[in-house]
């Protein structure tokens, strides 16, 4: 446990140290935030009463879709995974602790962007606090198992890139972070049900008991919750100590598309 | 007899088609030194990181310290030390760090006596991207023997450090095998080699080309001594002479260089001739024939014999 402790701490301290960690973490969701908050706010009546959940889940896919491959990627590629293999530091923790890590500097994020968006834009405060931390929570865990897959899966660093920009572009315009989901047409709105930030935002706003959404969204629950087990599960079964390791790529990206499978299978329903 | 640490047995790797070692079989005793040598592509680097836990062997039988390094690489990663050929820590990571981090996985003790010993003493808060490369190798290898392991494995330790950085580590590298530590090395530097090891095994395309300890594979060879001689007047010098028993091998620099297998006897001819033909000695240099040039001589037959076959 001591040695887990020390592992975490100190990546939480690269989470600062680490220019591009910290740009990613900090710098780029918060200017946004500060940015868009201003100009939204004042020419988007739909964006006010959802800014917090938007602003959070931006800030929580900068982090884990953005940064957190990376993180897996270029420590494979230069060799730090094997040193730490041969000084016995377990593939759990390997794993676990930069999703940890970065889970704190996002709870840090989460209460300025909470504190400063009803305080400076007037956005809706959540009324149920524990449920809005539950709903980031899970929405967290969702984006940060798809990061990790990513990371252990992609051949590259080029690779992991764009991956993770297939999913984080159509998130910002599709998953009802700058305008609500139920303003877009039919089949948009069919779309949208394979983001992971269409249901955090439903989950968030619903159990956060911001603007309008009321009662438990189970359906985006279940799929947030299926998305984040299926995508740390397959990123166990795929996590590679060497970059040498002689194992076909495009079996192990298609083996990493059955995360996909929840919001597919969301998508193809058509849940309400 | 020392009881045997490390155990080689029919050891073969294959990478898809290509076999990169095979059917290898070797001992390493406690507290010896043992250099593992070779041109690049012998098999050095799999043999070591599949005795490391790195990577599976694909047929016979591997043992470090008793244990089977491709099923228990946990338990495997207590009982040794390794400094790799390829390897990073994260960029961010200060010495300090380093130590403090390895140190709590391999539950013992901060060992900041190995941080001045290795010259990191003013680097402790330098982040690893920020040391030079021999300073990384240093940090390495710190970290590899932090836990005082029962067998070290280092893979081009030398690699990048400057003169002083190289004696400081070989001083180490005999005082942990003072310590009963076993040492696993691979490393092109022959000098090295042969300065360190207590034995060593030539690899050649995966297989066992020769082993023993550096005088004995010198003394397999061709066994020719070489006799360099410079002399005021130069006499040695000249197109025709000739010395019985000694075999002229370049004229270089002034010296007249010879090769002999009695180097005792030739040297009385050179000192003979010498006198006679009123020359003086200036320089005389008797030099058994080293590590570096048997390794050589085994290469060399060994791509002869290829090409022969190929053809």
């Amino acid at each position: 446990m001591g040695a887990f402790l020390h592992h975490f701490s100190y990546d939480f301290k690269t989470g600062i140290r680490d220019r591009s960690r910290l740009l990613m973490f900090y710098l780029f969701p918060l200017v946004f935030f500060f940015l868009v908050g201003g100009l939204m706010g004042s020419l988007n009546p739909y964006f006010l009463p959802t800014m917090i959940p938007a602003m959070v889940l931006f800030a929580f896919m900068c982090a884990a879709l953005l940064n957190l491959p990376n993180v897996f990627v270029t420590a494979r590629e230069s060799g730090v995974f094997r040193s730490y293999r041969i000084n016995g530091v377990p593939a759990a923790s390997i794993l676990a602790i930069p999703v940890l890590g970065t889970l704190v500097h996002m709870a840090i994020v989460g209460i300025i962007v909470t504190v400063a968006g009803v305080r400076i834009y007037g956005g809706s405060a959540p009324a149920a606090v524990l449920g809005f931390v539950a709903g980031a929570l899970l929405s967290y865990a969702a984006y940060a198992g798809i990061g990790a897959l990513i990371g252990v899966a992609a051949g590259s660093g080029t690779a992991s890139i764009l991956i993770a920009q297939v999913l984080y572009i159509p998130s910002i315009i599709l998953g009802g972070l700058m305008v609500p989901t139920s303003i877009l047409p039919g089949a948009l709105q069919r779309i949208s049900l394979l983001l992971p930030a269409t249901h955090g935002m439903r989950v968030m706003a619903s159990l956060g008991g911001i603007g309008t959404a009321t009662g438990v969204p189970w359906a985006s629950i279940v799929v947030l919750a299926a998305g984040a087990t299926l995508g740390f599960g397959l990123a166990a079964m795929l996590f590679r100590w060497d970059a040498r390791a002689s194992q076909p790529g495009g079996g192990r990206m298609a083996l990493a598309l059955l995360a996909a499978v929840p919001y597919a299978a969301a998508a193809l329903i058509g849940m309400a | 007899m020392k009881e045997s640490v490390v155990s080689v047995r029919g050891f073969r790797k294959c990478y898809g088609a290509t076999v990169a070692v095979r059917e290898l079989s070797f001992d390493v005793k406690r507290g010896e030194i043992f250099a593992l040598l070779g041109p690049n592509g012998s098999g050095k680097t799999s043999t070591l990181e599949s005795l490391e836990g790195l990577r599976h062997p694909d047929g016979g039988e591997l043992s470090v310290a008793g244990i089977d390094p491709s099923r228990q690489a946990r338990k495997l990663a207590r009982l040794i030390g390794v400094q790799l050929q390829t390897s990073a820590l994260p960029p961010a990571m200060t010495v300090d760090e380093a130590m403090r981090f390895f140190a709590s996985y391999h539950r013992v003790a901060v060992r900041k006596d190995l941080v001045e010993k290795l010259g990191l003493g003013e680097k402790r808060s330098v982040q690893y991207a920020k040391l030079s490369v021999g300073q990384q190798r240093r940090l390495a290898l710190a970290i590899a023997v932090c836990h005082e392991p029962r067998v070290l494995f280092l893979d081009e330790p030398t690699a990048g450090l400057d003169v002083q950085s190289r004696v400081d580590l070989h001083a180490m590298v005999r005082e942990l095998r003072e310590s009963g530590t076993t040492v696993i090395l691979a490393t092109h530097d022959m000098a090295e080699a042969e300065k360190l090891a207590d034995r060593a095994g030539i690899l050649l395309r995966g297989e066992l080309a020769a082993i023993g300890t550096p005088r004995q594979l010198t003394a397999s060879g061709a066994r020719r001594t070489r006799i360099s001689v410079s002399t005021e007047n130069g006499r040695l010098l000249a197109e025709d002479v000739a010395i019985s028993g000694a075999e002229l091998h370049r004229r270089d620099e002034g010296y007249a260089v010879y090769f002999s297998e009695n180097p005792g006897k030739s040297v009385a001819a050179i000192l003979t001739w010498l006198e006679e033909a009123g020359d003086a000695l200036v320089d005389l240099r008797v030099e058994r024939p080293t590590l570096e040039e048997r390794f050589l001589e085994i290469t060399s037959a060994a791509a002869g014999a290829a090409s022969k076959g190929g053809k």
